[in-house]
C-alpha cells in the first residue's frame, strides 16, 4: 500500500500533465499514461474485467478527498471487499447509485407488490390511516451523478461504473446531455474522468455519439481461445495521439490487478 | 293481495337531520349510495357527519378523501360541533388520504388498468374487513374514476367496489362531483354510477331572489320508500338540517 504524499490540491506541478490510468504497465504503453482532462470511455463484454479496472483508475487517486468511485451494480461492502483484496487504499470516495437506488425505489416497489398480492394487516391500516402525505420519491439518479462530478474540485480524478443503469432510466437525450456537462467539467479542471458501458446495452447511434464527447474509448473483449479465455483491451480511440491506438492483451494478477502482457505471444 | 307480514330491511340510521324521515328510518343496510353534488352543496359535510353519527353509536367508519388533502379536510370539519377530533385519534373515524392509497399500492401511473382497479378494490375491501367497517365515505369517486378509462372499466368497478361492500354489511356514501342539478342534468360525472348503485342523492343550489338555497333530493334508494321531494339544506355549526321545501317558492324551469 503506497504512503501518501502531502501536496497542495491546486498544485499544477504535483499533479502534471499526465495522470495515470491505474496501471504503470500501461502508463508506461501509453507514454506516461492519460493526458488530464481527458474523459475516457470503457466498452465492454460482461466478465471482461472492466469493473476490476474502474476500481483500479480510482485507487492511484492523488488526492481520496478529490476522487470518487460511483457505483451503479455493486454495494459499498463489496467495493471494500475489492481494495482489500488488493490492498489499495481505502480512502477515496464512493458513491453507490445501484444500492441507494435498492433502498428508495425497489423496496417501495416490493413493499407495493405485497400489499397488492397480500393485501393489508391491521398494522398496515393503522399506519395508512396516520400517513398523511406521499412520501415523494424524487431522487433523479443522472442528476444526482452529474452534480457529484461536476461539484469535484481541479485535478479531480473520477470512474462512473457504469453508464447501462442511467441509459435504462433515461432519455438517451438526456445521458449524452449529462455527460457533455461532466466532459467540460473534466477538461476546465483538468480532471480524469473513466466512464463504462456495456457493449449491446446501448443503441449504436448513442455509442458513437458517446465515442465523439471522449477523449479516449477503450474496447474490453473476451476472446476464448483453444481452452483459455483471452482478454484484450483495444485502445479505438486517442485524441491526439493515434500512435497509441492498439491491442493489449492484459491480465488479472493478485499483486497488480488489471496488467498488460508484456511478452508477445508466439503463435 | 297476500296479507302475509310485510318484510322491511334494516336501515342505517344515518343521523342527519330530516334524512331519516325522507328514507322512512334511514339508509337500508350494505347500500351503496351515491351522493352526487355541485361544489359547494354540502356533500363533505353530510358524509362526515354520517360518520360522525356512526361512530357515536360505535361504529367502525372510513372515509377516502380523494379530492382534498385530509389535513385540509379536517381543519375545515372540525369547526363543526358535531365533529369531534377524537374520533379520528381513536381510530373510530379512520380517515385515508387516496394519495396514499394509490402510492402505497404502486397505482403511480395515469390511468389505471383491471389489475390496477382490482387491487384498489382489494385495498378497500382488506381495510373493511380488518377494522369492521360499517359505514364509508368516498370523497369523491368522480376523481377516482377519471383514472379510470372507460365507462365499462367504471362500471366494473364501481359494481364489484358496491357488492363488495354489500357484502360486508358496511353502508357507502360515493360522492360524485357535478357540474348542475337541474331538472335535465345528470347524476352522476360519468352517466354510469347512477344505473349500478343502490341509491342517488343529489344536491344543488337553487336561485331564490339572488340567494343560493341548498337542496337535497333523494332520487332513488332500492328497497325503501322515500321522499322524491326536494328539501332545502342548511348547513349549520351543528351540521346538516333539511326541511321540506315550499313548492311554491321553487323555480321550475
Amino acid at each position: 500500500m503506497g504512503q501518501r504524499i502531502k501536496f497542495d490540491p491546486e498544485d499544477v506541478e504535483f499533479f502534471g500533465e499526465i495522470a495515470s490510468i491505474g496501471s504503470p504497465k500501461f502508463d508506461k504503453m501509453m507514454k506516461g499514461g492519460i493526458p488530464r482532462g481527458f474523459t475516457i470511455l470503457c466498452i465492454g463484454e460482461p466478465g471482461a474485467g472492466m469493473d476490476l479496472f474502474m476500481k483500479q483508475f480510482t485507487s492511484v487517486a492523488e488526492d481520496p478527498a478529490n476522487t470518487v468511485l460511483v457505483s451503479t451494480s455493486e454495494s459499498q461492502h463489496e467495493i471494500l471487499q475489492v481494495f482489500r483484496r488488493y490492498e489499495w487504499p481505502l480512502d477515496l470516495k464512493v458513491r453507490c447509485l445501484g444500492e441507494e437506488y435498492n433502498e428508495q425505489v425497489l423496496e417501495k416497489d416490493m413493499e407495493a407488490s405485497r400489499f397488492r398480492l397480500e393485501g393489508f394487516t391491521m398494522q398496515d391500516i393503522q399506519r395508512l390511516a396516520q400517513t398523511r402525505f406521499v412520501e415523494e420519491d424524487s431522487t433523479d439518479y443522472l442528476i444526482a451523478m452529474a452534480s457529484q462530478i461536476t461539484s469535484l474540485g481541479p485535478f479531480f480524478r473520477c470512474a462512473i461504473d457504469n453508464l447501462d443503469f442511467f441509459f435504462q432510466r433515461n432519455e438517451a437525450r438526456r445521458v449524452i446531455s449529462m455527460i457533455r456537462i461532466m466532459q467540460a467539467h473534466t477538461q476546465l479542471n483538468r480532471g480524469v474522468l473513466l466512464l463504462s458501458a456495456s457493449s449491446g446495452s446501448i443503441p449504436e447511434s448513442v455509442q458513437r455519439e458517446l465515442s465523439l464527447i471522449c477523449d479516449i474509448v477503450f474496447d474490453f473483449e473476451v476472446k476464448m481461445i483453444a481452452n483459455n479465455f483471452e482478454t484484450r483491451m483495444v485502445v479505438r480511440k486517442f485524441r491526439n495521439a493515434p500512435e497509441n491506438l492498439r491491442v493489449y492483451t492484459y491480465r488479472v494478477t493478485a499483486e497488480e490487478g488489471i496488467t498488460p502482457e508484456t511478452v508477445d505471444r508466439v503463435a | 293481495m297476500l296479507g302475509g307480514p310485510q318484510y322491511t330491511r334494516d336501515r342505517c340510521v344515518t343521523g342527519i337531520h330530516g334524512l331519516d324521515e325522507i328514507t322512512r328510518g334511514g339508509i337500508p343496510y350494505g347500500a351503496t349510495v351515491l351522493i352526487g353534488g355541485t361544489c359547494g352543496s354540502g356533500k363533505t359535510t353530510l358524509t362526515m357527519e354520517f360518520l360522525v353519527h356512526g361512530a357515536q353509536m360505535g361504529e367502525a367508519c372510513a372515509y377516502f378523501a380523494a379530492t382534498e388533502p385530509s389535513v385540509k379536510l379536517l381543519e375545515n370539519i372540525r369547526q363543526y360541533t358535531f365533529f369531534d377530533m377524537e374520533m379520528v385519534d381513536k381510530g373510530l373515524i379512520n380517515v385515508f388520504d387516496m394519495d396514499v392509497v394509490y402510492s402505497w399500492l404502486g397505482l403511480t401511473k395515469a390511468t389505471f388498468d383491471r389489475d390496477d382497479i382490482n387491487s384498489l378494490v382489494k385495498a378497500i375491501t382488506d381495510i373493511v374487513n380488518t377494522i369492521g367497517v360499517t359505514r364509508l365515505v368516498i370523497d369523491s369517486v368522480t376523481t377516482l374514476c377519471y383514472k379510470i378509462p372507460n365507462d365499462q372499466l367504471i362500471r366494473d368497478f364501481l359494481f364489484t367496489l358496491g357488492k363488495t361492500l354489500a357484502t360486508q354489511g358496511c353502508t357507502s356514501f360515493l360522492v360524485a362531483e357535478i357540474t348542475s342539478a337541474g331538472a335535465k342534468a345528470h347524476w352522476s360525472s360519468f352517466g354510469v354510477e347512477e344505473a349500478i348503485l343502490d341509491g342517488i342523492m343529489v344536491m344543488g343550489d337553487i336561485d331564490r331572489m339572488g340567494h343560493l338555497l341548498r337542496f337535497l333530493q333523494v332520487v332513488k334508494m332500492r328497497g325503501t320508500d322515500h321522499s322524491r321531494a326536494k328539501y332545502a339544506l342548511e348547513l349549520t355549526p351543528m351540521g346538516v338540517m333539511m326541511t321540506p321545501m315550499l313548492k311554491w317558492g321553487v323555480d321550475s324551469s
